[in-house]
């Protein structure tokens, strides 16, 4: 049943799941499907809640129940009464009435599941991932067809946008992707795509949540770009350990071959799970087959000597997401400075809760509604491992707004409870970064070492405050590749907004107790 | 092929052998330098540069404000280079900020300055952290009075470096002494990468290489091996004549200009010597030359190359 159109099915059960509750999911679905009724069934991706999943969606008439994290008993409950057409409304977290073949996520007014817009997660969760039936329904056309018929509407398009590119994967991170565009257009000389989804920072989620649920949205952009730029290969980069990531794009590249047939390979290539194979430069390498990998020297940027020497354009799924919106002409959306959405992960200490989509003139602190904290926070780390801290986050989701703010970009919030300690966490991400690094340039290889001691020292009475700023300065300007210029984030905001936990730990005292412990 | 026809008659398979199996660790970097000339301007002096030039290139022509220190760099032209690795060639340029004057091509009407602060910061930064990680005990240093990292130190000023040195003997790894030609100090190595490209790129011979990552990277056989003279170096000394600190040295000068201070050599300086074994190797070839053999797999589920071959 799996395989064919969930969206006009009625009833129909829905088990939406990531990688991380993968394994759940596929026991409800078992159960569904033996309780052995007419229900369409139908295992989709995540709709970016991990922590309310496995979600299960029961449809009826165009009405849907969601229940997060069902029982198996509970699981046959639902499935059964589903076969007289009603869904239990006992234990469901929210009911929804929509239009019965919509194919974008019905979502309630109120709660987790109301928070931010699905200008690019509409089908996530919804639609069968590499159903590419399903997928159109979502618009007329097929980005790759459109290419085809005129490519250079498409070029035209994003080459007279201001979108930035998303994620610290990508090769025009922040900045204008139409210069990326142009450079590798111009230097036509047999360019090809790279969609990097290497993405090992537990949780950044983005990119992982895209090629699972909506892996057709990602290749279709790619392919259509990559036929405006006269590309002749698509390669889609992975974590070796991103397996059903892995199976979904294989799917819906071939899927979208068979029925787009542009004579353009697409290629999904794995390289190793640390954080530096997502650098854009270090995924080259990989791609390359290179056995060690380190940064590249730039410039040249991959735009003009890429894979191979090849020029090539480099995007995370984030942003050709994005570009698939620009293209889908979603009307404008966003900061007139970074139009469109980002998306932004919220976690907390222990685990990832949840992806939702902000409109990046909306604020930080609008993603927080989609989870459901048992404890206060107390500060924030905001971009990922080499996020910055804060203890405010209204601050916008744009680039420009988020960067003022010292923060990163790469769309995660990670809240910190009361318990955390802030110099022991910005030293564990120092110790990470000097452990992890390529080791090609100075200012990272050896300045995460002495970032280390320098904190270490704090610990015995000395905090040399204006010798770390020097430092983190150095580094941020002068480092070969984005992992150096953002390995001292952590530290200098944690300075910024919580001096006073340095200096107490200067006189021997832990706020927070944590380091007097051990 | 040349037209000249003195080659009409040979074969035209070269019996050479191929590079193909090298793999010295290092990335794929583009070419550096300027794609065509340019008249850029540093610090305020009008300055010509031809295609193929950096920008350290055109700051060697003029008497700048600032010292541009460029450790790291060698010859371009050598087939060396530029690696821009030690960032000590930091300039400040009006468009992209502080950039790698050793690699960064210039680009018509661009304004170097090469004397203000940021630049200035950051190349003194990038030399300490440098000198935080090398053994300075340059008294019972072979390279003492003829190494770049001494003479750059010494033209910066360096009194007091902000990071100390590394000086404790329990920092210090041991010195590969197992070759009777040439000895290895990785303490006194600033992976420079000099003498992996010598080894490649120059003579072809694909024995040393990069490996490791962050704190553990340094330099290393393509075999696989631990010492030297367990690798499949033939001991041609071009990786000793490109080192710019006391890192690779020539076994005949390891103490030649050390200071004479009373009880203290080159080799009791050091934590530990390995290879002691191979004293008086009668040859210079070392025993692993005919067993070549790779450590070399692609980290890359399949390479890229393959998906090429396999499409036409």
């Amino acid at each position: 049943m799996a395989d064919g159109r969930v969206i006009d099915g009625t009833p129909a059960v829905r088990v939406a799941t990531g990688s991380k509750s993968h394994g759940r999911g596929q026991e409800l679905l078992r159960v569904a499907n033996e309780a052995d009724t007419s229900v369409t069934t139908a295992a989709v991706g995540s709709v970016g809640h991990v922590g309310l999943e496995p979600l299960v969606m029961a449809t009826v008439d165009g009405k849907t129940a969601f229940y997060s994290r069902p029982s198996t008993e509970r699981m046959e409950t639902i499935a059964t009464t589903l076969e007289e057409e009603t869904a239990p409304a006992g234990g469901a977290m929210a009911v929804v009435e929509h239009d019965p073949a919509t194919p974008v996520l019905p979502t309630p007014e109120t709660g987790p599941l109301s928070v931010g817009s699905r200008r690019v997660l509409g089908g996530c969760g919804w639609l069968t991932p590499t159903n590419v039936d399903e997928y159109t329904d979502l618009r007329d056309d097929l980005f790759t067809d459109r290419a085809k018929d005129d490519p250079e509407s498409v070029r035209t398009a994003v080459m007279q946008s201001d979108l930035r590119g998303r994620g610290r994967g990508d090769a025009s991170t922040d900045t204008s992707i139409a210069a990326e565009w142009t450079t590798v257009y111009e230097t036509s000389d047999d360019p090809l795509v790279v969609v990097n989804g290497n993405e090992a920072d537990d949780h950044a989620d983005g990119d992982r949540l895209l090629l699972e649920s909506a892996p057709l949205t990602v290749v279709d952009a790619a392919l259509s770009s990559a036929i405006a730029l006269r590309a002749t290969d698509v390669v889609i980069y992975l974590s070796e350990t991103e397996t059903i990531a892995y199976e979904r794009v294989q799917e819906a590249a071939s899927a979208l071959d068979a029925v787009t047939d542009t004579g353009i390979p697409i290629r999904v290539v794995t390289g190793p799970d640390e954080y530096t194979a997502g650098e854009p430069t270090m995924a080259l390498e990989a791609i390359e087959g290179n056995h060690r990998i380190e940064a590249r020297r730039q410039p040249p940027g991959p735009s003009e000597y890429g894979v191979n020497g090849r020029p090539t354009l480099i995007h995370t799924p984030r942003t050709f997401a994005q570009i698939g919106a620009l293209l889908a002409g979603n009307g404008s959306s966003g900061a007139s400075s970074d139009p469109g959405t980002r998306l932004i992960t919220v976690a907390d200490d222990d685990s990832t809760l949840a992806t939702t989509e902000l409109s990046t003139d909306a604020t930080l602190d609008a993603a927080l509604s989609a989870v459901e904290l048992e404890n206060g926070w107390h500060g924030a780390c905001v971009g990922g491992v080499f996020g910055g801290m804060t203890r405010s986050l209204d601050v916008p989701a744009s680039a420009p707004g988020l960067r003022s703010a010292h923060l990163g970009t790469n769309g995660v919030v990670e809240l910190l409870g009361e318990s955390t300690c802030m110099v022991a966490l910005v030293g564990e991400r120092a110790t990470f970064a000097k452990e992890t690094n390529c080791g090609r340039c100075v200012p990272c290889r050896e300045g995460t070492k002495q970032l280390v001691y320098i904190l270490r020292r704090v610990y015995d009475g000395e905090y040399k405050s204006e010798i770390l700023r020097e430092l983190a300065r150095v580094m941020r300007t002068t480092s070969l590749c984005g992992f150096g210029r953002d390995a001292s984030r952590p530290i200098t905001t944690a300075m910024e907004e919580f001096e006073t936990e340095f200096a107490a730990h200067a006189k021997g005292h832990c706020p927070t107790g944590i380091c007097n412990q051990s | 092929m040349s037209t000249d026809p003195i080659w009409e008659q040979s074969h035209n398979e070269p019996e050479v052998p191929l590079a193909e199996d090298i793999a010295p660790g290092t990335a794929n970097d583009p070419d550096a330098g300027a794609t065509e000339r340019a008249t850029i301007t540093i610090d305020g002096q009008r300055v010509e540069t031809e295609a193929g030039a950096t920008l350290l290139d055109a700051c060697q022509t003029i008497e700048t404000s600032g010292d541009v220190l460029a450790l790291c760099s060698y010859d371009e032209n050598a087939k060396i280079g530029p690696r821009s690795e030690c960032r000590t060639c930091m300039v400040e340029t009006e468009r992209h900020g502080v950039v790698p004057s050793c690699s960064f091509p210039p680009r018509d009407g661009m304004t170097v300055h090469t004397d203000t602060e940021r630049a200035r910061e950051a190349r003194d930064v990038n030399l300490d952290l440098l000198l935080s990680n090398h053994n300075l005990l340059c008294t019972t240093c072979g390279k003492n009075g003829r190494c770049e990292l001494q003479d750059v130190s010494i033209e910066n000023n360096v009194v007091d470096p902000r990071y100390g040195v590394m000086h404790d003997r329990d920092q210090l790894g041991p010195i590969d002494d197992s070759s009777p030609f040439i000895q290895i100090d990785r303490n006194k190595c600033i992976l420079c990468n000099r003498c992996v490209e010598a080894c490649n790129d120059v003579q072809v011979e694909g024995v040393l290489r990069m490996e490791g990552s962050g704190d553990d990277t340094r330099i290393g056989f393509q075999n696989g091996a631990e010492t030297m003279m367990e690798s499949t170096c033939v001991s041609c000394g071009h990786c000793a004549t490109v080192c710019p600190t006391g890192a690779l040295l020539e076994q005949g000068l390891v103490d030649a200009t050390t200071l004479p201070v009373p009880g203290f050599t080159h080799k009791n300086s050091a934590e530990e010597i390995v290879g002691r074994e191979y004293d008086h190797q009668p040859t210079q070839r070392t025993p692993m030359k005919s067993e070549l053999e790779t450590q070399n797999e692609p980290q890359a589920s399949e390479q890229f190359t393959t998906a090429r071959a396999d499409r036409s």
